[in-house]
């Protein structure tokens, strides 16, 4: 007879990043047992994709990971533009280089706020939520929406990039690296903050690897492992950037290399917004009117690197104008299926911090 | 003269009996009607504050610069329905939050306050031990919070509540042993060191300069007690949902609100008074509330940067830390006050 | 020994090995002793009348990516999870989605639906017209029924 007690948490609770459901075993305040539950947002966006033409699936792309959705793309049409042989025009790999980094810079800062959240900060919230929203401007110049860009299309983007879409980049990465050292300092110059973290949740290199984790968390543990300096995709490796790698593996770990992760791709876009080449933007093999009758045969599988990780996208064409079989490999969904070892006989504050660092975003978990 | 002297004088007409009784009970009403202002006030001043710390507008919709926004808030809260969870216990339920509101608003009523210039003192009743019965008053509200956790029938109010339970052991020890110093060193010059008004007169020069070590525990065993976000452990809303106060809703759930935010005021008012001179400074025969007003506003402000600065503390941590630390320098607060007071003869 | 049918090279140049399912657990060993640490992926493929299960492997150490593919009649392949942690999640999911049985899972039920969901979305023949509906009994069980008057 055990004397634990049940607790349901979520798929409502305010910590719970969107619609995670764990179902925990009390012991007073330590946690002895967690199962965490999911699939309260899946909407099947795999079958929705086998359904549509390749130009459409874009918009489900968009929809997984909402706060990095450039970086959803950039993926998506790795794998799709290989299978249906289209290549994009120079210009367009650039532009979507910068986009890309400018949505890992805001994907990071919403991951940075909310964790300041979770350890029931307040303030932190707002200053990253300021600098985000600079980005997210840039990207309503650029493609029209906050949040679903739709921006990128297979064989080049949508639509040009502005020379005043590029001084308004660097405007903002003049002004950024200021703000963020007064955001990163907010957090590292707390005694709580930082007594609360370091040493917390640590995951050895070995557990990591086994459990397929990857991003920022499998970096905080010691592994040296990001896509866009093993497979380089578009232009990353004409770009001159360096990978923060931390042998720690605790939280604070995680929360200094996003940080510097950050500060890593602020690096880039400074270096990519200069770079961007001047010719066609779209590819002419796949003029809009005839983008939906690209056919495509055989199977690709394409890795980029996400805000979270390795975000793969497998595709299976039959030669027709639809995907035979999408499959996406998830960093959140791998990283997420670690927390039932990370987090196991802690207790109830410690899981949320833990669960804070490892970037939850609902619409890729469940897909 | 005080307020109510003045106010019997008015109702003098209905005999002795009879007049004081009304009296007492417009003055009671009178107050009333005063602490909820001053904590409408408060709270529009912690969402200002809160607002320029965090670099936005902050309410600014209703009335000029949103000064009504906390009217139109206890509107929209009075007209929600108070849902009622069906496993609840209903009687502790239904008494819970008011145990929390009574508790806060008859240890205001013991808080001198001073004379104010055409009305007199407007202290509203005196006591020889008045300290002891303000802490006695207090000491209500966190069996509300208990009772709530408990009756919710809720895992999350259970947790919340054995939390604030935890937290409130671990710091009320050091905030006794600091109060106690205050009392000793006032004892060396008045006669009744456990009244609060001799307390404040017994303070030749303010004890917060004198015991540096006791207003900084006081400090932090207030914003424990008022129970804000390093010390939130029982509400703790990224972990425990809203801990005690899950399952409340409507005006019962404003109540909670209004309770945690009386609870800074009334901190910042005992802590100006015990420490801070309380009504004492210049002019004060004549504008007393102002200056216990000023002193607690300027530390309620500095506990408000604190909660917007700092990040929860985990309980187990703040129960060792409530040991180990605030307990033994409390001790140690109190010899150094015994040896001024003894051999300093202060 | 392992007897690999074809190895060829898929479009984005990653080798992919083609081998019997009986083989798919030492072959897995193999690899994994080779320095093919990381299971990054494991896709199932509904081929009208086979599946195909797709394993996709990468070593850091080497930084070699490769595909292996098993294709299964009966629905029934071998579970990796001995070998890798993440084989647990992953053919979860593909056991939700398209209804494949991986043999020595000792946890394996669905991931995203309900235990009671009817049929296995991804499948080819999956009947998308038939609407299901998921409520939650009052132990927090989510539970799938065609009828939308229960519990609404």
């Amino acid at each position: 007879m055990s004397n634990l007690v049940e607790l349901n948490m979520g798929p409502q609770h305010p910590s719970m990043h969107g619609v995670l459901r764990l179902r925990l075993k009390l012991d007073g305040e330590i946690v002895r047992e967690i199962e965490p539950i999911i699939g309260y947002l899946h909407r099947n966006a795999e079958k929705l994709c086998e359904m549509d033409y390749f130009c459409d699936n874009i918009v489900y792309f968009d929809r997984m990971d909402y706060v990095g959705a450039m970086n959803m793309e950039v993926g998506f049409l790795e794998a799709a533009e290989k299978l249906l042989g289209v290549e994009p025009p120079e210009r367009a790999q650039w532009i979507r280089v910068v986009a890309a980094e400018l949505n890992r810079i805001a994907a990071h800062l919403v991951w940075m706020g909310a964790f300041g959240l979770d350890l029931g900060m307040l303030t932190p919230f707002f200053y990253c939520f300021i600098e985000r929203e600079k980005i997210l401007n840039i990207f309503v110049e650029l493609s029209g929406t906050r949040q679903q860009y739709n921006y990128m299309s297979i064989g080049g983007v949508y639509q040009d990039i502005t020379p005043k879409i590029i001084e308004e980049i660097k405007e903002f990465i003049k002004q950024f690296p200021k703000k963020l050292e007064e955001i990163a300092n907010l957090f590292l110059k707390n005694d709580i903050f930082l007594s609360r973290n370091r040493g917390l949740g640590v995951i050895e290199k070995e557990t990591a690897i086994s459990y397929g984790v990857t991003g920022p968390i499998l970096r905080a543990s010691g592994v040296p492992y990001d896509v866009r300096k093993e497979e380089p995709y578009l232009v990353y490796d004409k770009l001159n950037f360096d990978i923060p790698v931390s042998q720690k593996g605790d939280n604070l770990a995680r929360f200094m290399i996003r940080l510097e992760e950050i500060r890593q791709s602020v690096k880039i876009v400074d270096q990519a917004i200069t770079k961007i080449p001047d010719g066609p933007y779209f590819n002419p093999k796949a003029k809009k009117s005839l983008m939906i009758r690209l056919r495509g045969e055989g199977e690709v599988y394409a890795r980029t690197e996400s805000s979270k990780g390795e975000f793969g996208v497998y595709i299976v064409g039959d030669g027709g104008v639809k995907p035979y079989r999408v499959h996406v490999r998830s960093p959140t969904f791998k990283n997420l299926s670690i927390i039932p070892a990370v987090a196991k006989d802690k207790m109830i504050a410690d899981l949320i911090a833990i669960l804070g660092t490892f970037d939850l975003v609902f619409g890729e978990i469940d897909r | 003269m005080s307020l109510l002297e003045r106010l019997f004088g008015v109702f003098s007409f209905l005999g002795h009996d009879l007049g004081y009784a009304v009296s007492y009970l417009i003055q009671a009403v009178l107050y009333l009607i005063v602490i909820a202002l001053l904590l409408i006030l408060m709270i529009y001043l912690f969402r200002k504050f809160m607002a320029r710390l965090q670099q936005r507008l902050g309410p600014n919709r209703v009335g000029k610069f949103g000064s009504l926004q906390l009217i139109a808030d206890a509107f929209k809260l009075l007209g929600k329905e108070s849902i009622l969870p069906s496993e609840r216990d209903n009687f502790p339920f239904v008494v819970a939050p008011m145990m929390v509101l009574i508790g806060l608003m008859l240890a205001f009523v013991l808080i001198p306050y001073g004379s104010l210039y055409w009305i007199g003192s407007i202290t509203a009743t005196h006591s020889a031990v008045s300290v002891i019965l303000i802490f006695a008053l207090m000491a209500i509200m966190p069996i509300g919070e208990l009772l709530a956790g408990v009756s919710s029938h809720n895992k999350y109010a259970l947790l919340g509540a054995l939390r604030a339970v935890a937290k409130d052991v671990s710091f009320e020890v050091p905030m006794m042993l600091s109060l106690l110093a205050v009392v000793m060193m006032a004892s060396a010059r008045v006669s009744t060191p456990l009244d609060m008004e001799s307390l404040i007169s017994a303070q030749f020069l303010a004890y917060g300069i004198l015991q540096p070590l006791g207003i900084f525990l006081f400090f932090i065993a207030m914003v424990a007690r008022a129970s804000y976000t390093p010390f939130d452990m029982g509400e703790s809303d990224s972990e425990l949902v809203s801990g005690y106060s899950t399952e409340y809703t409507g005006m019962r759930f404003a109540m909670f609100y209004i309770g945690m935010f009386g609870t800074i005021l009334l901190g910042s008012t005992l802590l100006s008074t015990l420490y801070l001179g309380g009504y004492s400074g210049p002019f004060s025969s004549s504008i007393g509330p102002i200056w216990v007003f000023i002193k607690a506003i300027i530390l309620v402000l500095i506990s408000f940067t604190v909660w917007l600065s700092l990040p929860r503390i985990r309980i187990d941590k703040f129960v060792n830390f409530g040991w180990k630390y605030l307990l033994p320098v409390s001790f140690i607060n109190l010899i150094l006050v015994g040896i001024l007071t003894l051999g300093l003869g202060w | 020994m392992v007897e690999i049918l074809e190895e060829k090279k898929g479009k984005d140049g990653r080798p992919i090995f083609v081998i019997k399912k009986s083989d798919l657990l030492e072959f897995m060993r193999q690899k994994k002793q080779e320095g093919f640490d990381h299971l990054s992926l494991i896709t199932g493929v509904d081929r009208k009348d086979y599946m195909e299960v797709n394993y996709h492997l990468y070593s850091f150490s080497k930084n070699q990516y490769i595909v292996v593919k098993v294709t299964t009649d009966n629905l029934t392949v071998p579970s990796l999870i001995s070998l890798w942690k993440s084989a647990d999640w992953e053919e979860r999911e593909q056991y939700d989605m398209l209804g494949i049985r991986f043999d020595g899972h000792p946890d394996l039920k669905r991931m995203f639906l309900p235990e009671s969901w009817v049929g296995h979305p991804l499948r080819k023949d999956y009947d998308l017209n038939n609407v299901q509906y998921i409520n939650m009994d009052e132990y927090g069980e989510d539970y799938a029924t065609f009828d939308p008057g229960d519990g609404w």
